[in-house]
């Protein structure tokens, strides 16, 4: 298939509402060339999932603020799954307490990006994992 | 998954569990490769087509994104099992070819609605606002089952004309608070509406707004045959006005089906035509380079040795492989 700019899902899931953050992301993406589906604050994983298909998305950043990223998180790789939509990669950022980053990265979360995190660098690791994901298809 | 359109096809028919994904994936392919798209339509004389293919057009903040998601709940309401699709367009960067696609947002009730497809599109530099692949969107939404479409607009105003070409009735919508009647006088927009909405009716000049829409429709109307478009106050917030407005829309497909469908068999002739439109404006935009033009060519004009014109005709030339002036000629 023919290559076109990259699609990304941001939002964020569960009951936090503070979405400076991912509005944020959507602004430094867009401005990096990737088409941005922005959905809003205070969805499911279901609904982010379902999105996601609709989108036909590389990749899902979420943003938590919340402390629920381990069970949310793990809802939308298993959605993923359930869904035969493993391929789509999975990121997230937000007050992620740095101990539980490699149980994230072991449920299939691909890259985790904490308070701080220069935009450059979130660039940099979005545009490897799109890279190597779009070899691996 | 496949990424082949033909073994696609295949899957959104007859495979009930892969059906999302193929769609979407098949909406993928027809976006990134739109002047190939004959070459899946080709097969698509038997695929199932929408009986409603809605237009939303109308200035940016008017609310058009809320108002498919009332849409989509009303229809939904009125018709348990039926099918209903979304394409929302929004602007890309002609800058660095991002887009930040909002339009969704405001309709992520339907989310896990299975019979609710909604995808957002970037114009990915297109006039308009509206690319050949929508199009495709179309078609391939059909297939899926879709009985009705709806179609929202980047909303650049004026210019957004094209969606004639693909709506079987277009919408505009207009909310109060920007600008006079004189905006009403306007070419472009207000010309292509078969229906007319002034939303946020439940803001101060929407009744206002209203009177000054009508009495303008009046006046273009006077001495044309044809039908006047309708307006609707309508509130997206609020909920008001949009059941009535479904009823408008069903009026109107029964009173005009026959005509729909002639129209939709004929759309095969547009498709070819901006296919090949497509490829030629990349091929030419490829011949005329920015960096070409920023050295050598760009030299020679500022030495003197060729006219704007002439350099024009050269390239042309160089493209089309004749001069400017024997096209002209022959046209």
């Amino acid at each position: 298939m023919k290559q076109g700019p990259v699609r990304i899902l941001i939002g964020k899931v569960g009951l936090d509402g503070h979405d400076r953050g991912a509005k944020y992301i959507v602004h430094v993406l867009r401005d990096a060339g990737y088409e941005v589906i922005y959905t809003g604050i205070r969805h499911s994983p279901k609904e982010i999932v379902e999105t996601a298909l609709q989108e036909d998305v590389a990749l899902i950043g979420l943003s938590l603020l919340s402390g629920a990223h381990k069970l949310l998180l793990k809802q939308v790789t298993d959605l993923l799954k359930e869904r035969g939509a493993a391929d789509i990669l999975v990121v997230a950022g937000g007050s992620i307490p740095a101990s539980d980053i490699p149980g994230l990265k072991a449920m299939g979360i691909s890259a985790v990006f904490t308070p701080g995190t220069p935009s450059q660098s979130i660039l940099d690791t979005l545009a490897a994992l799109i890279g190597a994901r779009q070899q691996a298809i | 998954m496949t990424e082949d359109p033909k073994e696609l096809v295949r899957l959104v028919r007859e495979d009930r569990n892969q059906r999302v994904r193929a769609v979407a994936r098949l909406m993928t392919w027809i976006e990134n490769d739109p002047e190939r798209m004959p070459e899946l339509l080709v097969g698509a004389a038997d695929w199932p087509s929408a009986r409603m293919v809605i237009g939303l057009t109308g200035p940016p903040g008017c609310g058009k994104s809320l108002l498919v998601d009332r849409l989509i709940t009303a229809w939904r309401a009125q018709n348990p099992v039926g099918r209903i699709g979304v394409i929302a367009v929004d602007a890309s960067s002609p800058f660095t070819r991002g887009a930040f696609l909002g339009d969704r947002l405001r309709m992520m009730s339907h989310a896990t609605d299975a019979n609710v497809f909604i995808r957002s599109a970037a114009s990915r530099g297109h006039i308009g606002g509206l690319m050949l692949g929508v199009r495709g969107f179309v078609r391939v939404l059909g297939l899926a089952g879709c009985q009705v479409i709806l179609i929202e607009t980047v909303g650049v105003g004026q210019n957004e004309t094209e969606i004639t070409d693909v709506a079987d009735l277009v919408v505009v919508a207009i909310d109060p608070g920007h600008g006079d009647v004189i905006q009403l006088l306007k070419s472009g927009l207000m010309e292509v509406g078969d229906i007319f909405v002034v939303n946020k009716a439940d803001r101060e000049g929407a009744a206002q707004l209203h009177a000054q829409l009508l009495s303008v429709l009046r006046l273009k109307a006077q001495g044309k045959t044809g039908r006047i478009p309708d307006v609707c106050l309508v509130s997206a917030l609020h909920r008001r006005g949009v059941v009535e407005l479904i009823d408008l829309f069903e009026k109107r497909a029964a009173a005009a089906e026959g005509e729909w469908q002639f129209r939709r068999r004929h759309m095969i002739f547009d498709e070819v035509k901006e296919a090949v439109l497509e490829e030629s404006r990349r091929r030419i935009l490829q011949a005329v380079g920015r960096e070409q033009m920023a050295t050598e060519d760009f030299q020679r004009i500022l030495r003197g040795e060729v006219t704007v014109a002439g350099l024009v005709d050269e390239i042309f030339q160089r493209v089309i492989g004749t001069s400017i002036h024997k096209v002209e000629h022959h046209g």
